[in-house]
């Protein structure tokens, strides 16, 4: 009992990693129609922003603040400079910008922080560890049911509902999230009742990049550290959620990436079979699956093909 | 637009054009191993096999239209066949590289047929997630006592003499190459055996080529070239497409894994660490493709030329003295090599100025000084002004100066 409520924690909490980057790239595709393949590595890089923040001495909170304007930058540019333009010329295009942003962003951080882990006493790190959002040290525990249930696991978990709440405001209470779903549901309508779907698009690859900032953080905070190979398996797993939730649906995107994490965990604990190593292998039959069967995924609309 | 010359397609002058284009490549490829330094043989034979492995996923993606970043787990599976079957088993390493050809064709094919349903990027996620769960899958205990696991194959010294696993390292160790007891390679081991390995990668890297030129000029490839340009008119006119994608991503496979081998023979050991068989490699080939030319021949070539050239040159950048004069300020500030970057970027920038990458660019401004006119198709065709017609189609957009 205990384990299995261990368990169900840990994968709440990897899951509220998943669903926030999954709520990304689910903003993203609602907006422009493309899949962000940078998405993980631009989370990865505010990472880096908030890590060296931290160095400078800035308590966390503020730390946060400069790497959610670090994301919403990168993503806003990434939209307006290069996949805006590109998206003119074929969908090809602009799935190899994605891709060329990725290296970039990858390259970007290796560039400036090295390619050692981090925070790494040896290499001059004033920290210990990675900022934290959460109290985080070894005794920061409640014991429920005889399991330990972290600080951090409980933070995590309330912070991405916190967000998935506040996302639901943004999208069904104001002026601005009715402009986005306008934008979803028909851009050229949108365009003619006089909503700027130039600026909408902008703020959504801003506001999915500094969503994402936040899941990289807090991976970041559960690992305790940050290097260039952080997201690679978590963008995997968030586009996992993605899928298996629906890419039009960001609630749809939240309780896929809590199911996944979830599962992910509990697979990997009872199914010796499939053990720490075939982890991954999890989402790979999930993204799988879900495509073949159903690829609007459990709350997605299905899209009508038209010949 | 105005040309220098206009030769006729199948003339002796484009005879002549041809047999130079070919003399000059044959003439690089022999002077590389003869007269080169054993570091440029080295890097000669790394371009090889990205190379190959580059044209193999140029069929998939640049031929057939399908977005793929899981061919790094084909050529995967092509060394660790290798690997297995010369180190577990004692086999030759020449009779591994059909059983990986065929080994691959198989997981190719089991690919095609989530490939023929789902479509675009999601098949690109699909793939992405193959390509990072393959190195798990060789690090997974059930599969442990086939692959190794984490550690993977190591070329210990013990294995060296009953595999042979480790050839041509010395003098003396390469029985295994022999066929019927003659060894084609005996006069090469002057120089050791790095230029061995160069032959046995450009030997792959031919046979890659050829094989895909040939499906590419037939029948199968304009079916193939039919499903990328528009899926739903390509079974219209009677494209089988579950056939067509299960026949490309079988060839495409087998294809990369041939590279595989020859990486594994190369290395003398695997493991789920080796770059090439991660993410990594599939962002390799398809930044060497798309910087060659998606959908062209040659583009592998030249990309994979260009890449193993500046990722060579650029290598020891990390470190700021290395860097020349004039680009320090540009680079020296960067912690790690910059080719990742410099690739990004170009990568990026490609996309808005040349989508059909350096190819495409050759074949928009070649015309300038050398056009070949095609042949007419039939008869009826010959009387129209073909000259005009290919004016037309080939005078690009931005051309005013």
């Amino acid at each position: 009992m205990a384990l299995f409520l261990q368990r169900l924690v840990d994968g709440l909490s990897s899951g509220s990693v998943y669903a926030l980057i999954a709520l990304g790239l689910v903003i993203i595709y609602r907006g422009t129609g493309h899949l962000n393949f940078a998405q993980g590595e631009m989370a990865l890089f505010s990472a880096y922003v908030v890590y060296q923040m931290g160095e400078w001495g800035l308590p966390i909170g503020f730390a946060l603040m400069i790497g959610l304007a670090v994301g919403f930058v990168i993503g806003a540019v990434a939209e307006v400079g290069l996949v805006r333009p590109v998206s003119k010329k074929s969908p090809f295009a602009v799935f190899i910008v994605t891709i060329g942003l990725f290296q970039l962003l990858n390259w970007l951080a290796g560039a400036i922080w090295g390619d050692q882990v981090l925070p790494n006493s040896g290499v001059g790190s004033e920290q210990q560890q990675y900022p934290s959002l959460f109290p985080d040290a070894p005794e920061d525990f409640v014991k429920v049911f005889g399991a330990a249930i972290r600080y951090q696991s409980i933070g995590v978990f309330g912070l991405t509902m916190v967000i998935t709440g506040l996302l639901f405001l943004l999208f069904n209470k104001t002026k601005f999230g009715l402009a986005m779903r306008a934008v979803a549901s028909n851009t050229e309508s949108a365009k003619l009742v006089g909503i700027r779907v130039n600026t909408v698009l902008m703020v959504s690859w801003g506001l999915a990049a500094a969503i994402g900032t936040i899941g990289g953080v807090v991976f970041a905070g559960i690992n305790n550290s940050v290097s260039l190979g952080l997201m690679f398996t978590v963008f995997i797993y968030g586009s996992a959620a993605a899928t298996l939730g629906g890419f039009d649906s960001p609630g749809g995107a939240v309780i896929a990436g809590l199911m996944i994490g979830v599962i992910e965990g509990m697979a990997a604990g009872y199914i010796g079979f499939i053990g720490q190593e075939m982890k991954l292998a999890v989402a790979f039959i999930v993204i799988l699956v879900v495509l073949m069967v159903k690829p609007s995924g459990l709350f997605g609309t299905a899209k009508v093909e038209r010949v | 637009m105005k040309s220098l010359f206009t030769i006729k397609d199948g003339s002796a002058a484009h005879w002549a054009l041809r047999l130079l284009a070919a003399a000059i490549v044959v003439a690089i490829m022999l002077w590389i191993p003869t007269k080169g330094s054993n570091g440029l043989v080295t890097s000669a034979t790394e371009a090889l096999t990205l190379m190959s492995a580059a044209m193999a996923l140029n069929l998939i993606l640049g031929y057939t239209g399908q977005i793929s970043i899981g061919h790094s787990a084909f050529y995967g599976t092509g060394a660790y066949v290798t690997a297995i079957l010369v180190s577990k088993y004692e086999w030759s390493p020449w009779l591994t590289f059909p059983v990986a050809f065929v080994i691959a064709f198989v997981v190719g094919v089991l690919v095609s047929f989530p490939a023929s349903r789902i479509k675009g990027v999601y098949l690109a996620l699909v793939t992405l997630a193959l390509a990072l769960v393959f190195p798990n899958l060789l690090r997974w205990p059930k599969l442990e006592s086939l692959t190794g696991g984490g550690p993977g194959l190591p070329n210990s010294d013990s294995a060296l003499d009953t595999t042979g696993f480790d050839i041509g390292r010395r003098e003396g160790q390469m029985r295994n190459f022999e066929i019927f007891g003659w060894d084609p390679f005996g006069d090469l081991r002057g120089q050791g055996a790095i230029p061995f390995y160069y032959w046995i990668a450009a030997g792959i890297a031919i046979i890659v080529y050829i094989v895909i030129r040939g499906v590419v000029k037939s029948r199968a490839g304009r079916s193939l070239i039919a499903v990328r340009d528009n899926e739903t008119a390509a079974a219209v006119m009677g494209v089988n497409l579950v056939a067509t994608k299960a026949f490309a991503f079988g060839i495409s496979a087998g294809l990369c894994a041939l590279p595989g081998s020859v990486t594994a023979i190369r290395l003398g050991s695997m493991s789920p660490d080796v770059a090439t068989l991660t993410i990594l490699g599939s962002l390799t080939f398809l930044i060497v493709m798309v910087i060659g030319g998606a959908g062209s021949l040659w583009g592998p070539v030249i990309g994979a030329a260009l890449y193993v050239i500046v990722t060579d040159r650029t290598g020891n950048w990390a470190d700021e003295e290395a860097i020349p004069g004039l680009l320090r300020p540009f680079f020296g500030w960067s912690k790690i090599p910059p080719g990742t970057g410099i690739f990004a970027v170009t990568l990026i920038a490609l996309m808005f100025v040349a989508p059909r990458g350096l190819v495409g660019v050759w074949k928009q401004y070649s015309p300038r000084i050398v056009r070949v006119v095609p042949r007419p198709a039939g008869l009826a065709a010959a009387t129209k002004p073909v000259l005009a017609a290919v004016d037309t189609n080939t005078t690009p957009e931005g051309e005013s100066e």
